[in-house]
């Protein structure tokens, strides 16, 4: 079974990601080095144990686009989010054994450093008959 | 035995065995797939067996023997499936002998244009490049690319589908369509260094696998066209970039401009061959890009400081460069270098005439040029909000995070640069 594990966060952590400061002072390099280390030794250890699906990071909410149609046309809005909305920020796709284990793997997604800090774990359906029941 | 020399032999060796299997049965996407199974079979025992008499006989020997299993097996299938099969199998058709065998160089270059045909996708040339002609597993080619194995996997399969469904033949091109596939090969090339040299997405800068992989292929094609300046050019301008990836990368994966590079860590051979390849073939004609690109990197290689780049001269080569390819990048350095050359007042007009170019309307790479230029001006408002914009614009985490200490910079009201 596949699991999706979600990754929210606002236009504000992705600035003080990248060096700039809002409310938060701006991540150090250290901060940012140390981020990536774990992540990565995260994702290396899925891959070793034949876990992983895939993982993304998406970029930053003022880089979204919203579209909608109205009277038959597309109207685009760039940049539809407010600034603190927690908003997708990455996936961790994982094949494994239950979703004990998919919710153990998700844990270790959690930030520690961030206060209520979380990550939601989401079984994925593998087709419409899945849907259909 | 180790294991290094085995790796490096095979890689060597596949594209001319899967040359060899081609030319003598066709069916270059089964072919390709047979050498893949030949080449892990010794990977997995020659460390162990040792490496045979002639390693180039014994993969052709265990290729053809795959391929002649996987085309049976698809034989069978399309009688299953009803359809006429008429393929010949290897042991039922062999090539006339030519009065001379074909070498092996020409081989390698025809799987070169094969792989990098414009009518395959820039992610298919890519990933069958590296695979058929690198010599690497669709595993490592998905590891370089932060991509899945699946995606690929599939990435592969279409390129050769785009192969078959076109009627590609494997066969040298001649005459305007050789210039073209030519230029085609080098573009590829040239995309698999720059994704290694500075990837568009995720945590860090660098992926010195396959900036190592591109100029081992393009050291090939020099090897195989030596006289061929924008070959040449290319291989260059690989070695004279790539020469200055130690400085570039500080200790905590921060992005350190050219300007503030330790230049003790530049690596001194890498310029010294890329400075000789570039000499030798810059009087040789009619000057493509890559010359000159890689003459502009071969000034900045050998300032001995940062203050001692001679800018006219880079100037002068933007200015060629210009002549021969209408590019809005191009034109944003060249400016840059006029700034650096006649005064950044000068420079700046230049990069108000790109506002309008509706091609870099989002990308930092403008609002970074003004604002490094209106920092030397001392208009230091303008320079903040300038190195905002660029990071706003950038989805590069290293390039973000430099934006934003220099706007911090000029902030904090630190008037020493």
């Amino acid at each position: 079974m596949k699991y999706m594990i979600l990754l929210f966060g606002s236009q504000q952590d992705y600035d003080v990601l990248s060096g700039r400061a809002t409310d938060r002072p701006a991540m150090s390099a250290e901060q940012v080095a140390a981020m990536h280390t774990h992540m990565e030794t995260v994702h290396q250890a899925l891959a070793e144990s034949g876990e992983l699906v895939d993982a993304r990071g998406l970029s930053a909410p003022a880089h979204a686009r919203r579209v909608q149609v109205r009277a038959g046309a597309p109207v685009v809005t760039d940049g539809p989010y407010p600034e603190t909305q927690e908003v997708l920020a990455g996936y961790t796709i994982v094949e494994c054994a239950s979703f004990d284990r998919a919710t153990e793997i998700a844990a270790g997604l959690v930030d520690p450093d961030a206060p209520g800090g979380y990550v939601d774990v989401r079984p994925v359906l593998d087709g419409v008959e899945d849907l259909a029941g | 035995m180790s294991e290094l020399p085995v790796e490096d032999l095979l890689r060597e060796l596949a594209p001319q065995v899967l040359g060899a299997l081609v030319r003598r049965y066709g069916h270059f996407d089964t072919a390709e797939d047979a050498v893949q199974e030949a080449l892990i079979a010794a990977t997995d025992r020659w460390p162990r067996d040792g490496v045979p008499e002639s390693p180039r006989r014994w993969l052709i020997t265990v290729a053809s023997r795959r391929l002649t299993d996987l085309l049976r097996h698809e034989q069978a299938r399309m009688r299953r499936e009803d359809r006429v099969a008429r393929w010949a199998l290897p042991e039922q058709w062999r090539a006339p002998a030519a009065d001379q065998p074909p070498a092996d160089a020409d081989d390698t270059l025809i799987l070169l244009f094969l792989c990098c045909h414009p009518a395959l996708s820039p992610a298919s040339q890519i990933a069958l490049t590296l695979r058929a002609v690198g010599g690497l597993s669709t595993a490592e080619v998905a590891r370089a690319f932060l991509v899945p194995e699946a995606t690929m996997t599939r990435r592969i399969s279409r390129g050769k589908q785009r192969i078959r469904d076109t009627g590609l033949r494997f066969a040298p091109p001649t005459g305007a369509e050789r210039v073209d596939q030519l230029a085609a090969v080098l573009h590829v090339l040239y995309l698999i260094f720059t994704e290694g040299y500075a990837r568009t997405a995720g945590p860090g800068l660098l992926r010195a696998d396959l900036s190592a992989e591109a100029i081992r292929l393009a050291r090939l094609m020099h090897r195989l066209l030596p006289e061929d300046a924008e070959v040449t050019g290319l291989l260059a301008l690989m070695l004279l970039t790539d020469a200055r990836a130690p400085a570039r990368i500080g200790p905590h994966g921060e992005l350190v401009p050219m300007a503030e590079q330790d230049r003790g860590r530049w690596r001194a051979e890498q310029i010294a061959e890329g400075v000789a390849l570039i000499t030798a073939a810059l009087p040789g004609g009619v000057v493509g890009a890559y010359q000159v690109q890689a003459a502009i990197a071969a000034v900045h290689d050998e300032a001995p400081r940062a203050q001692d780049t001679d800018w006219a001269q880079i100037t002068a080569l933007y200015e060629v460069l210009l002549g021969i390819c209408d590019n809005p990048v191009v034109a944003l350095n060249h400016a840059v270098a006029v700034a650096m050359s006649r005064g950044a007042s000068a420079g700046l007009a230049l990069l108000a005439g790109l506002a309008g170019d509706v091609r870099l309307a989002d990308d930092p790479r403008l609002p970074a040029a003004r604002a490094h230029l209106w920092e030397m001006v001392g208009e230091r408002d303008a320079a903040r909000e300038a190195y905002r914009m660029a990071a706003a614009r950038s989805t590069n985490l290293a390039q973000q995070r430099y934006l934003n200490a220099r706007a911090d910079r000029l902030a904090a009201g630190d008037g020493s640069r």
